[in-house]
C-alpha cells in the first residue's frame, strides 16, 4: 500500500544502553543511516550544495540521557506501510535504539520543535528524593546560573519544574518545562540538588536519567 | 548487570569528554562472548586489536575493520577492540588505579591471549607504552612471561620498529588479512599444546612475514653508527621477507563493517581499489612498501560497494589507493557506481588523484552529488626538483587542470607541496610562490561569467621526512633553522586575501624523522618521553617538544644523528627486513635523483626494483621483469 504524496509521520523512539551516551548530533546521524538501511523514502532538502534528509528532532537529547517516547518527525516522498517499515527499521538500529509508537503529524505549519512544552524524567540516585524535597521547600526560589554565549544567565529553576508525580528515596519522577520557552535542564537540576539538597556529587554524575514522554501542542 | 546499570559507569561517562568513544554497541560490532566463553580455555584465543591513538582515529582506519572482520570469522577467536583513552579517562583510571578494558566486554587489556596493535606513524609510540601500562602488561619483551598477553604489532610503520623491537614480541610485516589469521590458528595449537612463548616465537619465526625482534641484536660503532645485526637465535631466518597477498580478488573485503555511532574522522565506508603503487615518487614510503600494485577486479569493487551501502546506510564511500587514477578501470568502475549511489545520495569521493591524468569528465560527474574542493599535490615549486623526486607531472598539467577546474565552476583549490627536499634551494621556494601566482593568473583570464564568483587557495606544506625504504633514505632532514627560514620565505612571498597558507610543525617533523629512521636505542628515548607525560603526540595539542629534546638527550648527539645524511654504505637499522624492493634499486634510484632525472613507473616498464619475483599483480603483465632483476638480489 504505497502512493506518490509525500507523507509526514512522527515516531516515537526509545533509547537504551550505549545509544543513550550519543551527543544530539550522532543521534540524528544514527537515525539517518537507520533510515537508509531500512529503505525509507526520506524526502531530502532541496539546498543545491548540501542536500539534507528532512529529520526533524521535538527536543535534543543530552549525552547521558535515556528516552521512552521521543518524538521525531520524518518526511517521506511517498506514503509507506508505516507498521511494516517501522520493523524493517527497528531491525536496521544498532542495540538500544527502537521506534516504540508513530502518528501522522499534526496538519500545522509550525515546528515540531515549537510544539513541545513539556516532558516527564525520571531520575534515579541514592537519596535523590531527600534532596529533591530539601531544595523545592516550599515556594522559595532555586536559582541556577550558566554561561551561554559568554554571558552569565540566572534562572529559576523550581518555576520550570510543572509537576511532581512521585518522590522515593532514590527516584523522583516530575513534568518539567522542555523546549524553546521554559526548558528545563536535568543536569542544571541535578547542579541544585547537589548544591541545596546535600546529593552528593558522585551520586549525581552516577545517575540514571530517564525522559519518559514528551508534550506539546497537537502532539499525543 | 549491563554496564549502563552500574552508577559507578555511569559516572565515568559523564567525567569524559565524548563517552560514545568507549561504550561500544555500535552496528556489526561483535559480541560473541556467550559463545566464546563456553568454549575450552585450551581452544579459544582472545584477541584485543588495538589502536594507539583515539576512537575517531582508530575507527575510520581501514585496517581495523578488516582484521576485527577477518579475525571474528572464526568461532575460535573472538577479536575485541581497545583504544588509547583520551586524557580524561586516562587521568580517571589512573586516579582509581582502574584497568585499561576492551569496548565490547571491559576485559582489561592484560586478560587476553594476544594484544595486537595496528601502527600508522610513529608519533603513536607513547600511546602504545601508555596502554600497556593502564592494561597492566610489563612493557618490555624481556620483562613478561609466559602468562602474560603476547604483545604483537603490524601495519605500514612496521617495516621499521626498530625504535619500538624491545616491547614487542612479535611483528607482523607486509599484508595482514591472512597473515594475522594463520598466525592466530597457530597460536591456538601453541595454547592447546602448552610449549613455552619462546617455542611459539620459533615455531613461526619462518613465516613470511613474522619478525621477532628479540632473536636479532644490533651491535654499534663506537660513534652510534649501526656495525651489525646479528642472529641471536638458532631457529631465526637471515632476514625477514614480508607477507603479501598476491591476488587482491581473494582477500576479504569487509561486508559489514562496524558503523561508528559518533562522528568519525573519516565518516565514510572505504573501498581500496588496489594496493601498491607504480609510480615510485622517490620520498614516497608506501610507494615502495606496497609493491607490486595490485588490482581488485571492478566486479568485486562493485559487488562490495553495493553491501556496504545496504549495510551502512553512509551517505559516502570513499575510493582508497595511493593514486586513484591509476586504476586501470576507473571509468567503467565510477560509471557503474554513481548509478547506484546518487538515487540514495550517497557521495562518492576519489582522493589521490593525480594531475597528469585527471579527467574532468569524471570529477564533473561527481560533483552531481556534492561539489567539494580540489586537492592537487605538485610537492614541489620546480619542475628541476619534482624530476628529482620523480614526481611525473609538469606545470602544464596544473594549470590545464585548474584552468578547467576554474572553467567549470570550481572555486576552492588545494595544494600540498614539501619544503626540504634534497637539493632543494631558495629558487624551488620562490617557485611554489610563482607557481600559486600563475594559478590566481590563470583564473583572472578567465571571464567572470564563466567562472565562480570568488577563489579561495589554500597552500599546504609540510617538512620532508627521509623514511626506510625509499630512495631518499640515506638524505638528511633540514635543520629547524632552515625550516623555519624556509616557511618564513613562503609565508612571506603568498601574502594574498585569496590565499592561506598552513604549515606543519617544526618539532614534530623533526621528532618523527627521527623514528621513522632510528635503531634500537631510541626504546629508551621513547619510554623515558613517556615516563614524564608525553602521550598522544600526533595531537598538537599534546605534543610537548621539551619531553622529547631532553629524553633525546640520552643518545650522543640526539635529534641530529638520526637526522644527519648517511653514509653509502651505512648498515641502516632495518637491513634484515625485505619488503621486496631492493637496496641496489634504492641506490640507483638516488643516483638518478642526483641527476635530477625521473624515472620509470611500472606502467611504462619494470625498472628492476626486485618486486617481480612475486609474480603479483603488475609484476605478472610486464614480461622483460626476470632479465632485468637478475643479478638485484644481494
Amino acid at each position: 500500500m504505497s502512493d506518490n504524496r509525500k507523507q509526514r509521520l512522527i515516531l516515537f523512539f526509545a533509547r537504551r544502553g550505549a545509544t543513550a551516551w550519543l551527543a544530539h548530533l550522532d543521534n540524528m546521524r544514527l537515525f539517518e543511516r537507520a533510515l537508509n538501511r531500512a529503505g525509507w523514502p526520506i524526502a531530502w532538502t532541496e539546498d543545491a550544495f548540501n542536500p539534507r534528509p528532512i529529520l526533524v528532532f521535538g527536543l535534543p537529547v543530552g549525552v547521558g540521557i535515556e528516552t521512552r517516547r521521543d518524538p521525531v518527525e520524518v518526511t517521506l516522498e511517498r506514503c509507506i506501510d508505516v507498521d511494516w517499515m517501522i520493523e524493517r527499521l527497528n531491525r536496521s538500529f544498532p542495540r538500544g535504539l527502537e521506534v516504540v509508537d508513530w502518528n501522522e503529524a499534526p496538519d500545522t505549519k509550525r515546528s515540531l520543535m515549537s510544539l513541545v512544552q513539556a516532558a516527564d524524567y525520571s531520575i534515579e540516585a541514592p537519596l535523590i528524593g531527600q534532596a529533591f524535597s530539601r531544595t523545592f521547600d516550599g515556594d522559595r526560589p532555586v536559582v541556577v546560573s550558566w554561561v551561554r554565549k559568554g554571558k552569565m544567565r540566572e534562572i529559576d529553576i523550581a518555576l520550570r519544574i510543572i509537576e511532581t508525580y512521585d518522590i522515593r528515596d532514590d527516584s523522583i519522577d516530575f513534568k518539567g518545562g522542555a523546549g524553546s520557552d521554559c526548558h528545563l535542564r536535568v543536569d542544571l537540576l541535578l547542579d541544585a540538588l547537589v548544591r541545596d539538597g546535600g546529593l552528593s556529587k558522585e551520586d549525581a554524575l552516577g545517575a540514571r536519567i530517564i525522559r519518559k514522554r514528551v508534550y506539546g501542542d497537537l502532539l499525543t | 548487570m549491563e554496564r549502563f546499570d552500574s552508577p559507578f559507569y555511569r559516572s565515568m561517562l559523564r567525567s569524559v569528554t565524548k563517552p560514545a568513544r568507549y561504550v561500544g554497541g555500535e552496528l556489526h560490532a561483535v559480541d560473541k562472548s556467550h559463545a566464546f566463553f563456553s568454549l575450552c580455555q585450551e581452544e579459544r584465543v582472545h584477541f584485543a586489536l588495538s589502536f594507539p591513538d583515539l576512537y575517531e582515529i582508530a575507527m575510520s582506519n581501514l585496517a581495523i575493520q578488516i582484521l576485527y572482520s577477518a579475525l571474528n570469522s572464526d568461532e575460535y577467536v573472538f577479536c575485541e577492540r581497545c583504544f588509547a583513552p583520551d586524557v580524561d579517562l586516562r587521568a580517571f583510571l589512573k586516579e582509581r588505579n582502574l584497568p585499561l578494558v576492551s569496548i565490547e566486554t571491559m576485559t582489561p587489556l592484560s586478560n587476553f591471549d594476544i594484544v595486537g596493535f595496528s601502527l600508522h606513524y610513529e608519533l603513536a609510540y607513547t600511546a602504545v607504552l601508555e596502554m600497556l601500562d593502564l592494561g597492566g602488561i610489563p612493557l618490555r619483551a624481556a620483562e613478561r612471561s609466559d602468562s602474560d598477553p603476547l604483545i604483537i604489532a603490524g601495519g605500514p610503520i612496521a617495516c621499521n620498529l626498530e625504535p619500538m623491537a624491545p616491547f614487542f614480541d612479535l611483528v607482523l610485516l607486509g599484508d595482514g588479512e591472512f597473515q594475522l589469521p594463520m598466525l592466530v590458528n597457530e597460536y591456538k595449537k601453541h595454547k592447546a599444546s602448552k610449549s613455552s612463548k619462546v617455542d611459539f616465537l620459533r615455531h613461526v619465526c619462518c613465516m613470511d612475514g613474522v619478525y621477532i625482534p628479540s632473536f636479532y641484536e644490533p651491535h654499534y660503532h663506537e660513534d652510534g653508527q649501526l656495525k651489525a645485526i646479528k642472529v641471536i637465535d638458532p631457529y631465526a631466518p637471515q632476514s625477514v621477507r614480508k607477507a603479501l597477498v598476491r591476488d587482491l580478488d581473494s582477500a576479504p573485503v569487509p561486508h559489514q563493517p562496524i558503523v561508528p555511532n559518533m562522528e568519525v574522522t573519516h565518516d565514510r565506508m572505504i573501498l581500496e581499489i588496489f594496493r601498491g603503487c607504480a609510480r615510485g615518487c622517490r620520498f614516497c614510503q608506501a610507494g615502495f612498501t606496497y609493491r607490486p600494485l595490485r588490482e581488485r577486479s571492478p566486479k568485486t569493487l562493485i559487488e562490495a560497494a553495493q553491501r556496504l551501502i545496504d549495510s551502512s546506510g553512509c551517505d559516502e564511500i570513499g575510493l582508497l589507493s595511493l593514486s586513484t587514477s591509476d586504476y586501470s578501470q576507473l571509468d567503467h568502475l565510477t560509471r557503474t557506481l554513481l548509478p547506484i549511489a546518487e538515487p540514495r545520495h550517497i557521495n562518492l569521493s576519489l582522493p589521490s588523484l593525480r594531475l597528469d591524468s585527471f579527467d574532468f569528465e569524471l570529477a564533473e560527474r561527481l560533483a552531481r552529488t556534492r561539489r567539494g574542493g580540489l586537492t592537487f599535490a605538485p610537492e614541489a615549486g620546480t619542475q628541476r626538483l619534482r624530476d628529482v623526486i620523480n614526481k611525473n607531472i609538469t606545470e602544464d598539467d596544473l594549470f590545464d587542470a585548474a584552468r578547467t577546474a576554474f572553467e567549470n565552476g570550481w572555486d576552492r583549490l588545494k595544494l600540498y607541496f614539501m619544503l626540504g627536499l634534497p637539493t632543494e634551494t631558495d629558487d624551488d621556494v620562490e617557485g611554489i610562490i610563482d607557481l600559486t601566482m600563475r594559478l590566481l593568473a590563470i583564473w583572472h583570464d578567465i571571464p567572470k561569467d564563466v567562472r565562480a564568483k570568488r577563489l579561495s587557495v589554500t597552500v599546504s606544506t609540510s617538512f620532508f621526512i627521509p623514511k626506510p625504504f625509499t630512495p631518499f633514505q640515506w638524505e638528511r632532514q633540514i635543520s629547524i633553522n632552515e625550516m623555519r627560514r624556509k616557511q618564513k620565505q613562503l609565508a612571506d612571498g603568498l601574502r594574498d586575501r585569496r590565499i592561506s597558507y598552513h604549515w606543519h610543525d617544526f618539532e614534530s617533523s623533526v621528532l618523527e624523522a627521527v623514528l621513522a629512521r632510528g635503531d634500537r636505542r631510541l626504546a629508551s628515548v621513547i619510554e623515558r618521553a613517556w615516563r614524564e607525560g608525553a602521550y598522544l603526540d600526533a595531537w598538537h595539542e599534546h605534543f610537548n617538544r621539551d619531553l622529547w629534546f631532553e629524553a633525546l638527550s640520552l643518545i650522543p648527539g640526539g635529534a641530529d644523528f638520526y637526522t644527519r645524511e648517511r653514509d653509502d654504505d651505512e648498515l641502516f637499522p632495518w637491513e634484515h627486513l625485505d619488503i621486496g624492493v631492493t637496496r641496489r634499486f634504492f641506490e640507483r634510484e638516488r643516483a638518478l635523483s642526483r641527476e635530477g632525472r625521473v624515472s620509470l613507473s611500472c606502467f611504462d616498464g619494470c625498472s628492476g626494483c626486485g618486486c617481480g619475483v612475486w609474480h603479483a599483480g603488475i609484476c605478472s603483465q610486464t614480461s622483460s621483469i626476470e632479465q632485468k632483476e637478475e643479478g638485484n638480489h644481494e
